[in-house]
Formats: C-alpha cells, sequence, structure tokens
C-alpha cells in the first residue's frame, strides 16, 4: 500500500469520527456508520485484502477507544464487514445503485453484528430504545451516502481518475 | 505448497485479526476498562478531542440555525407559554426570598452557621455524543484541567440528574447517562428509600424498594439519596410513572427521567464528593459531612459513603 493512499485513508477515517460525534451527533433520522463506510469504501479499492483487513480493525479499535462501548467490539464488527465487504466486492462494482445498495446491505450486517456481538458480552446499551430506528435509518443514510461518494473516495484513495466509472 | 497468491492469507488474517478483538474484548471486560485499556481511551481522546471542539465550533450554529427554522411555526407558542413559565417562576422566586429572609433571621436567633463547603460546579458544553454506539454517551469540552475527574456526578441546568463522568481527558470528558448505567442510583421516593436501575429497550428506568412499608404513587417525585455515593442528595431524578403497592415487602415500578439527554446542550459537572480522594479510600459505611446548594439554601446533609 502506497504512503499516499494510507494517508487519505488515515485522514478520511479522522474525517468520519470527527463527524460521526460532532454534526451526526444533531441529527435524529440521517445517522450513518461513517467509519463503517469508509471501511467498506476501502474493501473496494485495490488495496490487497490482508490490508483492507488491518485497516477496518484499527479503525474499529479507534472508534471503541474514542467511546464507552468495550474494546475490540467495533473491531471485530468493522473486520468481519471488511472481509464481506472483499468477498463479494465483485458483485457490487457493476453500477452505483448496486454499490449503494451492497453498501446498505453490509451495513445491515454490520449493525445486526454490533447488537448481538455487544449483548453477549453485557453491552446492554446497545439494546437500547431506538435499536429498530437504528436497524433501518443507519443502513439508509450510509446507502445513500456510498451512491453519491464511493467512486469519489476510491478515486481519492487509488489515486486513479478511472476507477469505478462503472462502464 | 503454500500458495503466494494474493488473497491466499486473507482468512488467516482475518481469523488472526478475529481473535485479536475477542482477546482484546475480554480483557477490557476483565479490567472493568481501567489499567492500560483505560490509558489508551484517554490518549486516544486526547487526540481527537481539539478536533472534536473544532468540529462543533463550526457545526454546532450551523445546526442551531437549521433547528431554528425548521422549528419557526412553534416558536411564537413556545415564546407564550415560556411567558407564563416565566410568570410563574417569578412568583416562586418570590416567594423563595421570602423563605430565605426567615431562614436567616432563624439562623441569628438559633446562632447557626453553616458546615463545611459548597459543591463546586463547573459548566461544560456538549459538544458531541457516541452514536450510533446508541450508548449515548455525552462528550463536554471540559476535563481535568477544569477540575473534572473521573466518577463526579452531571446535572443540568435545572438541576435534573444526568449521568456521571466516565472517562476524562485535558480538555474533554465522556459523560454517561444514568438511564444507560451501568450501576443503579440510590433514591428516595416520599420517605422510602430504593434503586433506579436503567433497563434494556426504553429510556425509562426502574425503581426498587426492597423495604417497602407504603405504595407510591404516579408523578411521585424521585431523587437521589443521602446514601448515594454516586450523588449529592435531593437532586431530581424523575417521577414515578404507575402506582405500585408493596408485595412482600418489596416494590417495583417505572421512572421517567426528568433529562431528556438528546436535549442537552449545557450540563453542569459537579466538584463531588468534594474530596474523592477521602472518599475512595475510606472503607464502607464511612460518614461524611456535606453541605450542598440545593434550590435557594444551603442544607447540610449527612452522606454515607459505600451504597448505591
Amino acid at each position: 500500500m502506497r504512503l499516499r493512499s494510507l494517508v487519505a485513508i488515515a485522514t478520511l477515517l479522522l474525517l468520519a469520527v470527527v463527524l460521526q460525534t460532532t454534526l451526526f451527533s444533531r441529527t435524529r433520522m440521517f445517522i450513518p456508520d461513517l467509519v463503517m463506510l469508509v471501511v467498506i469504501v476501502v474493501s473496494l479499492t485495490r488495496i490487497k485484502p490482508e490490508a483492507v483487513l488491518s485497516i477496518a480493525f484499527l479503525s474499529g479499535l479507534m472508534v471503541d477507544l474514542l467511546g464507552s462501548s468495550v474494546l475490540g467490539l467495533r473491531a471485530i464488527v468493522f473486520t468481519v464487514v471488511a472481509y464481506l465487504a472483499y468477498r463479494t466486492r465483485d458483485r457490487a462494482d457493476i453500477g452505483r445503485i448496486v454499490t449503494g445498495l451492497w453498501t446498505g446491505l453490509l451495513t445491515l450486517g454490520g449493525v445486526l453484528l454490533l447488537i448481538i456481538v455487544g449483548t453477549l458480552f453485557g453491552q446492554t446499551v446497545l439494546l437500547g430504545e431506538g435499536v429498530l430506528g437504528r436497524l433501518l435509518f443507519v443502513p439508509l443514510t450510509n446507502l445513500v451516502l456510498a451512491l453519491i461518494f464511493t467512486p469519489l473516495l476510491v478515486r481519492i484513495i487509488d489515486r486513479d481518475a478511472t476507477a469505478l466509472r462503472y462502464t | 505448497m503454500l500458495n503466494r497468491e494474493p488473497g491466499a492469507r486473507t482468512l488467516p488474517t482475518f481469523i488472526t485479526l478475529l481473535v485479536m478483538g475477542l482477546l482484546l474484548m475480554t480483557f477490557d471486560v476483565r479490567s472493568e476498562g481501567g489499567g492500560v485499556t483505560g490509558t489508551l481511551r484517554t490518549g486516544a481522546q486526547t487526540i481527537v478531542a481539539p478536533l472534536q471542539k473544532a468540529a462543533a465550533f463550526v457545526v454546532n450554529p450551523v445546526v442551531n440555525m437549521i433547528d431554528s427554522l425548521s422549528n419557526v411555526a412553534t416558536l411564537r407558542e413556545q415564546n407564550i407559554a415560556l411567558q407564563q413559565e416565566l410568570a410563574e417562576f417569578e412568583a416562586a422566586l418570590i416567594a423563595v426570598d421570602d423563605d430565605l429572609a426567615r431562614l436567616e433571621f432563624y439562623e441569628q436567633l438559633y446562632d447557626l452557621e453553616t458546615s463545611g463547603t459548597d459543591i463546586g460546579r463547573t459548566v461544560a458544553q456538549v459538544i458531541g455524543r457516541l452514536r450510533p454506539d446508541a450508548s449515548d454517551a455525552l462528550i463536554i469540552d471540559k476535563g481535568t484541567s477544569n477540575g473534572i475527574a473521573v466518577g463526579q456526578p452531571v446535572i443540568d441546568t435545572s438541576g435534573y440528574v444526568v449521568g456521571t463522568v466516565q472517562q476524562v481527558t485535558a480538555g474533554t470528558a465522556i459523560i454517561v447517562p444514568i438511564t444507560v448505567g451501568p450501576d443503579a442510583v440510590a433514591v428516595i421516593v416520599g420517605e422510602q428509600a430504593g434503586v433506579v436501575a436503567p433497563q434494556v429497550n426504553t429510556n425509562e428506568m426502574r425503581l426498587e424498594i426492597f423495604d417497602a412499608r407504603e405504595p407510591v404513587f404516579a408523578l411521585d417525585r424521585v431523587v437521589t439519596s443521602s446514601a448515594s455515593v454516586r450523588f449529592p442528595a435531593g437532586y431530581p431524578v424523575g417521577e414515578v410513572t404507575a402506582d405500585a403497592a408493596p408485595s412482600v415487602g418489596a416494590l417495583s415500578t417505572g421512572v421517567r427521567p426528568f433529562v431528556n439527554v438528546d436535549a442537552l446542550r449545557v450540563v453542569v459537572v459537579l466538584a463531588w464528593p468534594p474530596d474523592p480522594v477521602t472518599a475512595v479510600s475510606e472503607p464502607e459505611s464511612e460518614e461524611t459531612s456535606t453541605t450542598s446548594t440545593i434550590g435557594s439554601g444551603s442544607t447540610t446533609t449527612s452522606t454515607t459513603v459505600g451504597g448505591g
């Protein structure tokens, strides 16, 4: 992985964390999981799958460190999401809408896994009020954002203006 | 022969990371968030805190403006309601002034003096929330440099209980609301002592009174008890949602918290207990004397450290 790609991913992740905890903490319906979105987008780039998994793990760890949930919870969830994304990404880059739907489905899986693993480790807060809303709105919001931003982000990370042109 | 093609090491890497994650989770659960993981959390928050503050500085006015524009239709009605409320509070304030004058008179008459010190208060702005974690933990813009320490109680500007400080860095702190726990709060309803604990799937909390002698009724006020080690006595927590009568000496019912965590923009962190080192190191059932300024007057409360 090139240094420029690494810097781009690190910057995107930091931006995602800051926006997640400030701007999107004030919105009720528009609640994306920006870090998960970045992880999914990274799996569409030319970066090696092992590196993608490591990035996903470290991203989750970063969110865990900044949050109040148990350390490692999101690291596991994001790693699983990145692995699923890597295994299915060939089906995702055939069109913008498909990419959006694929991102939404992966996010739904991630949120479900977060709830299940979190509950197993006694994070009862994950079953707090609004679980159904989260299961609905987080994937939908990520879907919308993926529709708009995925090609741009992939091009920035790969530094390739022709990436994800959906020919 | 090992396959060295790209992707051949994906599954082993995936499994290794999963195992590492599970080990981390187990370690964090066993260490209860302290030790190395606690230090790591503080370090990470210290790094990100300036960015969050900068982002909040830019984002908050924009979001407030959008909120105001979307609520412009209801502002007129709110204004009228607030004017009525203001008139009621002004009347109440006059009554309180009378009570204060009377209290001062009696203090002079009986030569009374207040003991201890007032609880220090640090007003802090909510700069973010940890979502969609659903923990709804709040990030505030004050930290150890402002005298904030882990475990300190947090109230809102109306004096309603919000939660406690869970983590703190030099410039920020994370507040965990009482509605998501994890611990129960020792409270008093009328003259009966009990605990309120958070519940799964709802913002409503559960009130348990284990030596109930009389029923409690809907809208009964629930306030923090002097038996609490987490909160000073007398701070409002919420109100009972349904009538409940004692059954085999125990009583259980719902409590609706007064505070709306979603709407919080400013909170107040209380420097309580006044001497946290003593409070932590002293054995259970240690009697400490604290002076708290609740509402209008200064009251002396006897606090039992080590219960609830």
